[in-house]
C-alpha cells in the first residue's frame, strides 16, 4: 500500500480510529474470561463484594489494563529502536535491556524474595538501566554512537545476560530455578492498579519523548550527515531516543519478563499499513500495541480453557514466523 | 489398596514365610549411585544407605548423603563423575535432561535403573524396583505396607471431617497450582482435601487469578517459593474466596511435599494438620 503525504488531518483521523479500536478492545477484553463472569452485574451500584466483581474489577481488569500498557510500552519503544537504528529488525530484546532486567529479577528471586513483592519490579527496572548504561557507554566511540555498535553490543549483553541466569539457575534450588523459569517466560499476571498505573505513567512519558525526536528521527533515516546539516543534533537526539525507549522497555520488562516480538511486529505492521513518518508511528505504536497484546493475553488466557498459556508463547509464534519472513524479504532487497 | 500392591505384600509375605535359607549370593549391586532425591531417600529407607558411593547435589535426605559425593545436577548428572566413582548400578529418574548422560553410563558397561518419581504409585512400583535391584525384597514388602499404613492412618484421621475444597499453590507470578495427575494432588485428597484444580488440565497448570475466585477453595495451601506474605497479598483482594475471607491461606513450603519418596506420609499429615486443623 502506498502511503499518503502525512498531514495533521491523517494523523488525528488515524490516530481516533486507533483510539476507538483499543477501547472497544479494553472493554470486550474485560468480558472474556476463563470463567463466566458479567460485565454489566460487576460494574452495576452496589455490586462490590459480589463474585462477578472480585473477578471482573479486582482480577480480570487490572490484568486486561496491564496487558494494555506493556504493549504500548514495547511496541513504541520497538517504533523508536527501528528508527533510531534504521534496521527493520532491531527489538526492544535486541539490545540486550530486557536482558539485564532479567539478570537482576532472577538474582533477587534466588536469594528468596517473592514474584509478587514490588521490589521484583523495582529491581527489574534498575537492571534494564544499568544494562543500558553499559551499551552506552561501550557503543560510544569518539563522542559518537553508531547502530551498527549500538546493535553489537546489544548482542554481546544478551549473551553475557543469558549466560548470567543460567549460572544463577545452576547453583539455585532446583524449584528456585523452576519459579525463575517461569517468570523470565513472558507471563501477565493481575497487578495491583497502582502498578499498571505506573507502568502506564512510563508508557505515556516515553512516548512523549519518542514524538518530540519523531521529525529528527525522519531526518535521520535519510542520513546522518543531510539531518546534521539541517541542524538536527544527532548525537542528542540519538541518547534521548535510546533512553527513553529504553525506560520503556525496563518498564515493560520488569512486570511481565520476556514477551518478545511485540515490540517488532506491531511497528512493522504499521509501517507498511500507514508509512515510515515516525510522527504518526509513535502514537499508532503506542494505542495499536496495546489492542495486540490485549488480544494476545485475551487468547492466551483461555484457549487451554481454565489453564493459561504464558502470553509469551502466542506473541513469539504469531512473531516468529513474521520476523522470518521480514528477513526473507530484507535478503531479497525487497521493499522495507 | 491396589492389585500390584496388594500382591507386593502377598510376595513380601511369601518371602518372610521362606524358613529355609536363603542360597549364598551376593546380595545385589554393592556400590549405588542415586540421581534422584526421591529414590536416594528410597534407598536408604530400605536399610541400603551403606552401598552409596555417590548421589545428585539436590539429593540432600537423610543426613548421611552429606558426606557422600555429589555427581552432578539431579537433572544434569556429570557422567565421568558417576562413572569415576565405579558404580554397578545407577538408578535415575527420567527426564529430557539427563536422557544423554544416561546413555553414556549405560554405553559405559553400568547397569542403569531407571524409576519414575509423579506419582503415589509410582513411589510404590519404584520401591518394587529397587529393593528387586538391591536384593532386598523384603525390607522392600516391610517399607510399601508401612508407607501404606501411615497414609490410612492419616486418611482415618480426617475420616469424619468434611472434605474441604483445596487449592494448592506452587508458584506465585505466574500462579501455578497443583492440577490433576500430581503427587501433590493425591495427597490432598488423602488429608481429607478435594483439589480444586484437579480437572484444570496438566500437572502444573498456569491459571488466572479469576478461577481461584469461581472454584472458591475454603483452604489455599501456598507451596509456592518466596513468601507467606507474598502468597496473603496475592490472594488479599479476593474477598468472596472462602479461603481469604477466613483466614485460611495456610504455608506448607517444604521440600517433602515435592518428593514421592518414603516421607510421603509425613507429607501427608502435614497437608491433614493444615486442612483440618484440630
Amino acid at each position: 500500500m502506498r502511503a499518503a503525504y502525512l498531514t495533521r488531518r491523517r494523523v488525528v483521523v488515524v490516530t481516533a480510529a486507533l483510539l476507538v479500536l483499543l477501547l472497544a478492545s479494553l472493554l470486550a477484553a474485560a468480558g472474556i474470561g476463563p470463567v463466566p463472569a458479567s460485565l454489566w452485574r460487576a460494574l452495576a451500584p452496589g455490586a462490590a463484594g459480589t463474585t462477578d466483581y472480585v473477578i471482573v474489577v479486582q482480577t480480570r481488569i487490572p490484568r486486561v489494563l496491564l496487558a494494555g500498557v506493556v504493549g504500548a510500552a514495547l511496541a513504541t519503544a520497538g517504533a523508536g529502536f527501528q528508527g533510531l537504528l534504521a534496521n527493520p529488525l532491531a527489538d526492544p530484546h535486541v539490545l540486550g535491556i530486557s536482558g539485564g532486567a532479567a539478570v537482576f529479577g532472577a538474582a533477587v528471586l534466588v536469594l528468596g524474595v517473592d514474584p509478587v513483592s514490588p521490589i521484583v519490579p523495582l529491581v527489574a527496572f534498575l537492571g534494564a538501566l544499568g544494562a543500558m548504561t553499559v551499551v552506552v557507554l561501550v557503543a560510544r566511540t569518539g563522542g559518537r554512537t553508531t547502530p551498527h555498535a549500538l546493535l553489537l553490543v546489544g548482542v554481546v549483553m544478551n549473551a553475557i545476560a543469558a549466560a548470567l541466569i543460567m549460572l544463577v539457575n545452576a547453583v539455585a534450588s532446583y524449584r528456585q530455578a523452576q519459579g525463575v523459569l517461569f517468570w523470565m517466560m513472558g507471563a501477565l499476571t493481575t497487578q495491583d492498579y497502582f502498578l499498571v498505573a505506573l507502568v502506564g505513567a512510563y508508557a505515556i512519558v516515553g512516548a512523549v519523548v519518542l514524538l518530540r525526536h519523531a521529525a529528527a528521527l525522519n531526518l535521520l533515516a535519510a542520513g546522518e550527515e543531510s539531518a546534521a546539516s539541517l541542524g538536527v543534533d544527532v548525537e542528542r537526539v540519538r541518547r534521548a531516543v535510546f533512553v527513553a525507549a529504553a525506560l520503556l522497555v525496563g518498564a515493560a520488562v520488569s512486570v511481565s519478563g520476556m514477551i518478545s516480538f511485540v515490540g517488532l511486529i506491531v511497528p512493522h505492521v504499521l509501517r507498511l499499513a500507514l508509512g515510515p513518518d515516525l510522527r504518526l508511528l509513535v502514537p499508532a505504536s503506542f494505542l495499536f500495541g496495546a489492542t495486540f497484546l490485549v488480544w494476545a493475553d485475551t487468547v492466551a488466557r483461555t484457549v487451554l480453557g481454565p489453564a493459561e498459556l504464558p502470553v509469551g508463547v502466542i506473541t513469539a509464534l504469531l512473531g516468529g514466523p513474521f520476523f522470518l519472513f521480514l528477513l526473507r524479504r530484507s535478503l531479497r532487497g525487497g521493499p522495507r | 489398596m491396589t492389585a500390584p500392591g496388594a500382591a507386593l505384600v502377598v510376595l513380601a509375605l511369601l518371602a518372610g514365610c521362606d524358613g529355609a535359607a536363603p542360597p549364598p549370593r551376593a546380595a545385589g549391586a554393592a556400590r549405588v549411585v542415586v540421581l534422584a532425591p526421591s529414590a536416594t531417600e528410597t534407598v536408604f529407607a530400605l536399610g541400603a544407605g551403606d552401598r552409596v558411593v555417590g548421589v545428585c547435589a539436590q539429593c540432600d535426605y537423610p543426613a548421611a548423603t552429606a558426606k557422600l559425593p555429589k555427581l552432578g545436577g539431579y537433572l544434569t548428572p556429570s557422567v565421568e563423575a558417576v562413572v569415576g566413582v565405579r558404580p554397578d548400578l545407577v538408578i535415575v529418574v527420567p527426564s529430557p535432561g539427563n536422557r544423554e548422560a544416561v546413555r553414556a553410563i549405560e554405553r559405559a558397561g553400568v547397569r542403569v535403573l531407571v524409576v519414575q518419581d509423579r506419582t503415589l504409585d509410582d513411589l510404590f512400583t519404584s520401591i518394587a524396583a529397587i529393593a528387586g535391584a538391591l536384593e532386598v525384597s523384603d525390607a522392600g514388602g516391610r517399607l510399601a505396607a508401612d508407607l501404606r499404613s501411615r497414609l490410612d492412618a492419616v486418611r482415618a484421621r480426617v475420616a469424619s471431617q468434611p472434605r474441604a475444597r483445596v487449592l494448592l499453590v506452587v508458584g506465585h507470578s505466574p500462579l501455578i497450582v497443583a492440577g490433576g495427575g500430581t503427587l501433590q494432588g493425591e495427597l490432598v485428597e488423602i488429608a481429607g482435601g478435594t483439589n480444586v484444580a484437579a480437572d484444570v488440565g496438566n500437572a502444573f497448570p498456569q491459571v488466572s487469578l479469576e478461577l481461584v475466585v469461581a472454584r472458591a477453595p475454603d483452604v489455599i495451601l501456598d507451596a509456592a517459593m518466596g513468601t507467606e506474605e507474598g502468597g496473603r497479598a496475592l490472594f488479599a483482594q479476593l474477598t468472596t474466596v472462602p479461603a481469604v475471607a477466613n483466614g485460611r491461606i495456610v504455608s506448607v513450603g517444604s521440600d517433602v511435599l515435592f518428593r514421592a519418596g518414603p516421607r510421603v506420609p509425613e507429607a501427608a499429615a502435614a497437608l491433614a494438620a493444615a486442612i483440618h486443623p484440630g
